[in-house]
């Protein structure tokens, strides 16, 4: 199993239901910055032109992520399937993996004096199959899924869509798959000049090879 | 003053109460209280403050602490850490601490090797000063960690990882260089004949692994660019730290040695390897900058750190002392440059802490309506200024290296001039 999850941010609405569910089904801590996802906006114009793109974002589950590296307890660890979790009673709060992070993905939770971030939901997605922001996103922009399954829903669309992803450039191989948006426009207005479209095909033997690096250090619980 | 003789030690038979309590404890002791105060704060903030998880609030709804926590959460501050800056003045200081301590030990061992004899004879009062500062960071850092999970350091130790690899540097690092304090004292001159010349070199290997490894904690941020793209972070390190060596070295110099006969010889050779390495220095950072990621390199020269960078690192560090010691003159003038540089040093530490994280990762708070909003969070830069808990645990850590200092001092006069 390789977790990750495709994202068809051009539905995003901004309604932020996904961030609520998020709060509220792993009981994270309140406050604004105290969040485990969220809605990146951006603004700007094309000649003259104002236009808003949304960016719905959390923790990336990177292959090669650095915030396990620099955990110097081990607590940021491989969970299965290669998500990327936090043990809290093994934290010495360094923040290293705070700084490490490219993606700011990851706060202290006070209640427990503890990194905290993402963990796609692990308890329930072998119940439900999906994460509680997928389960309550009313514009279908999420698609959580095994990336080592052929005939899952998300392998199936990443075969049909092209994608990229935030920051590739910091060679952590994310999990986090940006589709293409089938709106020309706005897929000009929203992905970067520097941002590489990505097909499966050309993506998968690069993510199978630092699987198979990296997947020894995953752990089954 | 009546000695007793142990493994060939002289130790003093000092008066507990005279040891204990004396002008220069008392300064130590009142820095110390506020540490004391601050670690209050930290602790208070870190371990009793009032937050809520959102399960929290279905479970009872009512409660008067969870009303305390939501209010908090919508309209004030909410926990120690800002999740845009997570390292900050504890930091700082940290590597002040350790690097310039760490940095005089390390000119101390390049010193004797190269035989020169003024610093040869007060290397035992620079070697404790250089530990001093090691232990006053050591306890900066110490306040900043959740120290009730410390022991997984032992238990599930991460070997890959700068910040684990501390551990073990410092249970090396602390007893090795104790022990060439012992050798410095001693009166053991056989055994110091024997390994003098072995623990010098030695000495430098360490220190070069010590730079090495706290090069690596900063480096393995990959998407901190300010601290991944300096070239040879290892080397910056080592020259920044001698930079602040020299200018702690020469402030101390001025305040134990002004009656020394070759005072001014020793003066002379700080302003001279001040001279150099601030030189190397400056050229270090204009080459630096060239290669440094753009987006942070406009934020420290163009951007908003632009005045701490030029007016307080550049300034002070650089330029003042530069045109102070250019040429041979009076000690005071080099004393001058010292405390200059001492201060700009700990701007430059500052501001690569806090410059490393000043690029915001993400724009999780937009750049639009919310931005100008309600949330008053988001900005083109991360800042977020230091709180008095660890402002007060900084100044505490002066204080930390007061009194170590005093204490194997008075115990065992490491500041007593020495032939070799």
């Amino acid at each position: 199993m390789n977790y990750a999850m495709a994202l068809d941010y051009q539905n995003c609405i901004n309604c932020k239901a996904c961030e609520i569910a998020c709060k509220e089904e792993n009981g994270v801590q309140l406050g604004a910055d105290k969040q485990r996802i969220w809605i990146g906006v951006v603004e700007g114009e094309v000649f003259g032109k104002p236009f808003t793109n949304f960016y719905p974002s959390q923790c990336n589950h990177c292959l090669d992520a650095p915030c396990v590296d620099v955990c110097p307890t081990n607590a940021s660890h491989f969970s299965k399937g290669g998500i990327v979790k936090v043990d809290p009673h093994k934290c010495i709060l360094c923040k290293g993996c705070m700084e490490a992070c490219p993606y700011d993905a990851r706060f202290v939770d006070d209640t427990m004096v503890a990194v905290d971030k993402c963990t796609f939901c692990d308890h329930r997605i072998e119940e439900t199959g999906m994460t509680a922001c997928q389960a309550t996103c009313p514009t279908k922009v999420r698609m959580f899924g095994d990336l080592d399954d052929e005939n899952s829903d998300l392998v199936k669309l990443l075969k049909a869509r092209k994608f990229f992803f935030q920051k590739e450039k910091e060679k952590t191989l994310p999990k986090l798959f940006y589709l293409v948006p089938e709106d020309e426009a706005y897929a000009k207005q929203s992905i970067s000049h520097s941002a590489t479209i990505h097909t499966w095909e050309s993506f998968k033997p690069l993510y199978d090879t630092v699987k198979a690096r990296r997947s020894k250090q995953w752990k089954n619980a | 003053m009546e000695k007793c003789l142990i493994c060939g030690l002289e130790i003093n038979k000092i008066p507990l109460f005279k040891l204990l309590f004396n002008k220069t404890m008392f300064v130590a002791y009142i820095l110390i209280l506020a540490g004391f105060f601050g670690i209050y704060e930290v602790i208070g903030e870190r371990y009793f403050s009032v937050v809520a998880n959102a399960h929290a609030s279905g479970i009872d709804p009512t409660n008067p602490a969870l009303i305390e926590a939501m209010k908090n959460a919508v309209f004030g501050h909410v926990g120690e850490v800002t999740r845009e800056v997570p390292w900050t003045l504890f930091i700082v200081n940290y590597m002040y601490m350790i690097y310039t301590g760490s940095g005089i030990i390390f000119l101390v061992a390049l010193a004797e090797l190269l035989n020169i004899k003024v610093i040869a004879k007060t290397a035992a009062a620079f070697m404790t000063l250089g530990l001093a500062f090691v232990f006053a960071g050591l306890f900066t850092i110490a306040t900043d960690l959740n120290i009730l999970n410390m022991l997984w350091m032992f238990k599930d130790p991460n070997f890959g990882a700068g910040m684990w690899l501390m551990l073990p540097l410092y249970s090396i690092y602390i007893p090795f260089v104790l022990f060439e304090i012992y050798l410095l004292i001693t009166n053991k001159k056989e055994l110091v004949k024997k390994v003098s010349f072995a623990i010098l070199v030695l000495s430098i290997v360490v220190d070069i692994v010590e730079f090495y490894i706290q090069a690596k904690l900063f480096s393995m941020n990959t998407s901190r660019h300010l601290w991944t793209e300096f070239p040879i972070l290892t080397l910056y390190f080592i020259i920044s730290a001698f930079v602040a060596s020299l200018g702690v070295m020469g402030i101390f110099s001025a305040l134990i040695y002004r009656n020394l006969p070759n005072y001014h010889e020793l003066i002379e050779v700080i302003r001279k390897a001040l001279l150099f390495f601030i030189s190397v220095l400056a050229l270090y950072e204009i080459i630096a900058y060239l290669y440094v990621d753009k987006e942070w390199a406009f934020l420290m020269l163009f951007g908003p750190f632009k005045y701490a960078f030029f007016g307080g690192y550049i300034l002070l560090t650089m330029t003042i002392p530069f045109l102070l010691i250019f040429k041979e003159s009076k000690n005071t003038l080099t004393i001058i440059a010292s405390v200059c540089v001492a201060i700009g040093a700990y701007v430059g530490r500052y501001l690569f802490v806090y410059g490393g994280n000043a690029n915001p990762m993400t724009n999780r708070f937009g750049v639009g309506f919310e931005k100008y909003d309600i949330y008053d969070i988001s900005n083109s830069y991360n800042y977020v200024a230091p709180h008095m808990g660890e402002i007060l645990i900084v100044i505490g850590s002066f204080g930390i290296m007061i009194f170590i200092y005093k204490f194997l001092d008075e115990v065992f006069d490491v500041s007593k001039v020495r032939e070799h």
